[in-house]
């Protein structure tokens, strides 16, 4: 036990009494922030479907500031929607190979899953600089940035949390008994591709 | 600071941003990146930031856990009962900014016209006020109740992620002085509800309004995911979810609660700030934007979040009903299923707040009928309340009497509340003074009620000290009528159509508005006796036993204040938690540690000390000392003190106590010591280092050791935890005539009221505990109704009264009958009805053999003996 010179009575150094955990408490509180995570998505929603119906009477997609109307690059973003999903995959593919008692799957499936995930923000950040408009247009334009501002800065997260379960996974430190912040980082990725392709059918696609 | 300045100038020119400098702006980024700092500075993410290094720490580091001084409450700590604390002190310090502010709304509105502050700066004072009420006070102050005791009633040694606990500990003060501060930047205006247009005009301080929520929010889902970790995962073996104390149930439900409907406050005041500072059209008409639409938001998470600041009340009122009224709590599971079915619907009532604001019209209709519904769980719980104080052994302390207040309190808001979701009717007391009456009642009554009934109820298990129980009662009498001042009359107010969050008003009102302001006031006094009253009791007031209110639930269990881990091993959980009043049940067993082997054995229990004299074998007495023994951690000493008092009359109360005590298995041992009781007192606690001292005595008028202020110098003297139990005369007298001690019955006729007869019984008494009952059957002349008759009747009951007492004051357990026909008809009736173990016959030369062969013939088994008192009993 690592005490070092710590506040507490030097009497009551001793370890608490141990109890026999029924449950991985850190992944129930992963699972409860991814609930309260799409939340905040589903206020985000809220608000676009707001906007979007309050010009419902008009021209969908509604109309700049210039009076042209908005367009998404609906074909390039599909194909990054593609990229991220797959980052999904490898992911798994991944946590398979570290069940199997191969840590250099791990090494290798978390590499290509970060790589395809900057991949993702680097496409992403293509495209906000090409739109032709910014988020002081209509509201609509302040919904679009929020909503992928928001994703992608949830890319960001994931992709900072990957790259610190891959640093320990070159220490060898996971193995198929003990892999909770593996799997915690892993429910966090899928649940930000998830939430990505929700937020490409509702504001890209229709 | 400088760097959030430059990063601001940087990004703003890069994207081209007209005008470049907005003081808003940077000061919001200002202030971000400060709090950021504040919270590295003081070592929150300490942790996570070497974990991330790969630096060597371990999870088993407990060297922030517990505090040696005071100062140390102002330090990063992970210590569940450390940081319990630091949130109720941070809240309550919140609360008292509140309420000044609330103080100054309430002087701005004691007389129409102008008198401290104009239009713009009420509107600062009141969205002050709510706002350090809501988002820094009644939401996150039951974070405190419940980070201190829930791990210790769920026996567990800490929360589930103590780290994280601390943060959310940590990102409160950061929420509140954002708010504070912007006192210097122009205060926010646009209320606690912040609605656009409004909120995104105004100062700086608006701003600050926004990132504060910001971090309010956070700390709330933080502590929330933390503490539904924490009760699914850490509960005691044997700790069933239908075994948990109801103040579990209700911390999970809110906690879900606050889990899935703070982001919706978080994205509101996301959509804001970005109009704000970014320049986005969320809320500008003309743009596409939609105002009606952060309505929606707002209250989708600010409608559950009433329930957040209540449903942990409703925890608190369940343990303090039950513990006080001593009875288990009346439909237990009922109780836990409504608070569930409150927490479902209540997702589903947000726009009862709107049905004037314009939205659509066909949701008026199913929000008011889902608001109505709600009031349906809420009365079950009312009612299982009150069934559970039905026919119960009420102790009014000061917790059960802010238990009581918040009953009548929350019943008249509640039912403001059903008024004003009925929509016609909320059209003509919207934005009136009755929807001020409604939530000052229901927040007064849910929230503020429900804190003091637990912090009172949980102070002597944090302090360790008790309270000032007079001040309490001050307190509360001072609460509660201010109360009803100030918020009764805004309902009449309301309903003649005084606009609420305005600063002047129609000269009419001004007698009520007056008489409010003084009700305010009394509250303001109230709340200094409250300081006083905690502060003083804190650093001075007398050591509180580990159970002072006999509770059943595991945090009454551990010392008061608990050890560092709460317990010394993983207690067992065997009962339900509120069985008061069933004799034998159990809610948990503490086990020793391993090393003793299991439970506690009678070795290693927890002295208990007992001193009493005179009250010694009465039924209070030892029926305190067996709900203690219930707890299975005691073995009592009893020390008798004689001063110049008989000491074998002493002895004999101590016997017959021990006896009673050995019969009902509590492990006790006694003497009787000379001297008088603060000495004798002084000299056990200093030789047994008990874990409490109970002292019991007469009522104040007729006890000696009261008359001489014994019982406050032994506090002095011993510094021990002391329980005062004081003893009804008449129960003092009745030497637990009740109890199963063996029965000796005495017969005797003409010996009756002779010393020689009360000779015999004391003997008696002294070879063996027992208790007697004397029977003395005259047989009468007739007529029985004659004058012969009546004067002999007279005489036996004057003779019976006289042999009693002789016997009562030298500490005999004895009762006595005077029979009205002769020993052959009388005896076989009394044996009948007592039952006694033996008989002892007791006559005067002649009649000795005449009563024996009567005994005799009606005894059956029972053995008889007899004594002759013969010439003795002439005297
Ligand atoms: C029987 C249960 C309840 C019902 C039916 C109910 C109904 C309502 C309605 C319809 C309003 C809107 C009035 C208006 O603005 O025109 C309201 C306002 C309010 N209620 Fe309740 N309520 C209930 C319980 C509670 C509880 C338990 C709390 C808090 C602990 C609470 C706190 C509030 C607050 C703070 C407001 C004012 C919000 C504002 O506009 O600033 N209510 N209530
Ligand atoms: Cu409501």
């Amino acid at each position: 036990m690592a005490t070092t010179a710590g506040h507490a009575p030097a009497d009551q150094q001793a370890s608490p009494p141990q109890q026999k955990q029924h449950m991985n408490a850190s992944l129930i509180a992963m699972l409860l922030f991814i609930g309260s995570e799409v939340m905040l998505f589903a206020s985000l929603f809220t608000a676009y479907f707001f906007i979007r119906y309050g010009v419902a009477n008009e021209t969908w997609p509604p109309l700049k500031q210039d009076g042209e109307p908005f367009t998404l690059p609906v074909l390039l973003t599909g194909v990054n929607t593609l990229i991220l999903i797959s980052s999904s995959f490898t992911l798994w593919w991944g946590e398979k190979r570290l069940a199997a008692g191969d840590n250099k799957g791990l090494i290798r499936g978390l590499w290509v899953t970060i790589l395809m995930g900057a991949t993702f923000l680097l496409i992403q950040l293509n495209e906000y600089a090409h739109l032709g408009f910014t988020p002081q247009d209509k509201a609509f334009s302040g919904a679009f940035y929020t909503l992928t501002g928001f994703h992608g800065a949830h890319v960001l997260v994931g992709l900072i949390v990957l790259s610190l379960c891959l640093r320990r996974a070159y220490k060898n430190d996971f193995s198929h008994s003990y892999n909770t912040p593996l799997t915690a980082g892993s429910y966090y990725w899928h649940f930000v591709d998830i939430v990505w392709v929700l937020l490409f059918f509702l504001v890209y696609v229709i | 600071m400088l760097f959030a300045f430059l990063l601001v100038f940087l990004l703003r020119a890069l994207f081209g941003f007209e005008p470049l400098y907005d003081g808003g702006v940077y000061g919001g980024v200002a202030g971000l990146i400060g709090a950021i700092g504040f919270l590295w500075g003081i070592g929150c993410f300490d942790f996570w930031l070497g974990w991330a290094k790969g630096a060597d720490i371990s999870e088993e580091d407990h060297s922030f856990h517990g505090v040696s001084n005071w100062k140390q409450y102002f330090r990063f700590n992970t210590d569940h009962k450390v940081i319990g604390i630091q949130y109720l002190g941070m809240t309550l310090f919140f609360m008292l900014w509140g309420g000044l502010m609330a103080l100054l709304i309430r002087t701005e509105l004691a007389a129409p016209g102008q008198q401290i502050a104009d239009g713009e700066t009420y509107n600062g004072f009141l969205s002050m006020h709510a706002t350090l009420m809501i988002f820094v006070f009644a939401v996150p102050v039951f974070g405190g109740i419940a980070n201190y005791v829930l791990p210790i009633m769920l026996g567990a040694k800490d929360m589930a992620f103590p780290r994280l606990n601390a943060l959310s500990f940590w990102f409160l003060p950061v929420a509140g002085f954002m708010f504070l501060a912007s006192m210097f930047t122009g205060m926010f205006g646009a209320a606690w509800t912040a609605y656009p247009p409004l909120a995104s005009q105004g100062t700086m301080g608006q701003t600050l309004f926004e990132l504060g929520v910001q971090f309010a929010g956070a700390s709330s889902i933080a502590t929330a995911i933390n503490f539904l970790a924490t009760i699914v995962t850490m509960r005691a073996p044997g700790m069933t979810i239908w075994r948990m104390p109801i103040l579990a149930w209700a911390t999970g439900v809110t906690s879900v609660l606050a889990v899935f409907a703070t982001p919706f406050i978080a994205g509101s005041q996301f959509l804001t700030m970005f109009d704000r500072i970014m320049g986005t059209n969320f809320f500008v008409p003309d743009q596409g934007g939609d105002v009606i639409m952060y309505q929606h938001i707002f209250w989708f998470y600010s409608h559950p979040a009433v329930y957040i600041m209540l449903l942990p009340g409703f925890g608190i009122i369940s343990e303090v009903i039950a513990t006080f009224a001593r009875k288990p709590l009346f439909g237990y599971r009922a109780m836990a299923f409504s608070m569930v079915a409150i927490a479902v619907l209540g997702f589903g009532v947000w726009a009862h707040h709107m049905f004037v604001s314009g939205m659509a019209a066909w949701l008026r209709v199913p929000m008011m009928i889902t608001t109505i519904i709600i009031a349906v769980p809420t009365g079950v719980k009312m009612w299982s309340w009150l069934a559970t104080l039905w026919q119960g052994r009420i102790h009014i302390k000061t917790p059960m009497l802010w238990a009581l207040g918040f009953l009548f309190t929350f019943l008249m808001g509640g039912l403001s509340g059903v008024f004003l979701g009925i929509v016609p009717a909320d059209i003509q007391m919207s934005d009136t003074y009755f929807v001020t009456a409604h939530l000052h009642y229901v927040l007064y009554g849910g929230s503020v009620y429900t804190i003091f009934a637990g912090l009172y109820y949980w102070f002597p298990k944090m302090t360790g000290k008790m309270y000032s129980e007079r001040l309490g009662h001050w307190h509360f009498w001072l609460t509660f009528i201010g109360t009803q001042l100030t918020f009764f009359p805004m309902h009449w107010q309301g309903l003649q159509g005084m606009p609420r969050r305005v600063s002047d008003y129609d000269p009419r009102f001004e007698t009520v508005n007056s008489i409010e302001t003084i009700g305010s006031y009394m509250l303001g006094v109230a709340t200094i006796v409250f300081f006083y009253n905690i502060i003083v009791s804190w650093k001075s007031g007398p050591k509180a036993p580990w159970n002072p209110w006999r509770g059943k639930t595991l945090e009454w269990m551990v010392s008061s204040p608990p050890p560092l881990f709460n317990f010394d091993a993983v207690p067992q959980v065997v009962g339900g938690p509120y069985q008061y009043g069933i004799p034998d049940a159990r809610h948990a067993v503490v086990f020793a540690p391993e090393e003793f082997g299991g439970e506690l054995k009678e070795d290693t229990r927890y002295p208990v000390l007992v001193v009493a004299n005179e009250t010694l074998t009465s039924q209070t007495l030892i029926d305190e000392i067996r709900a203690r023994n219930a707890d299975g951690l005691w073995s009592f000493q009893l020390v008798v003190p004689v001063g110049d008092g008989d000491r074998s009359v002493a002895e004999r109360r101590l016997a017959t106590t021990l006896a009673i005590l050995a019969e009902s298995g509590v492990s006790a041992t006694g003497r009787v010591a000379d001297g008088d009781v603060v000495s004798v007192a002084t000299e056990a606690a200093k030789e047994i280092q008990p874990n409490e001292l109970v002292i019991a005595t007469l009522p104040l008028a007729e006890s000696q050791w009261m008359r001489t202020d014994s019982v406050d110098k032994v506090r002095k003297a011993t510094g021990v935890a002391l329980s005062h139990v004081v003893v009804p005369a008449n129960d003092a007298r009745a030497l637990a005539g009740t109890s199963a001690l063996p029965l000796v019955m005495v017969v005797a006729t003409e010996a009756i009221g002779a010393e020689a007869l009360a000779t015999v019984v004391r003997t008696r008494a002294d070879a063996e505990p027992a208790r007697f009952t004397v029977v003395a059957p005259l047989d009468l002349p007739d007529p029985r109704w004659g004058a012969e008759a009546n004067e002999r009747r007279r005489a036996a009951g004057e003779a019976m009264t006289a042999t009693i007492n002789a016997l009562v004051n030298t500490g005999v357990a004895v009762e006595g009958e005077v029979m009205d026909d002769a020993p052959s008809v009388a005896l076989p009736l009394a044996i009948d009805a007592y039952k006694p173990s033996r008989i002892i016959v007791a006559g005067i030369n002649g009649e000795t053999a005449g009563l024996r062969e009567a005994a005799e013939a009606a005894a059956g088994d029972t053995p008889v003996e007899a004594v002759n008192l013969g010439a003795a009993a002439g005297a």
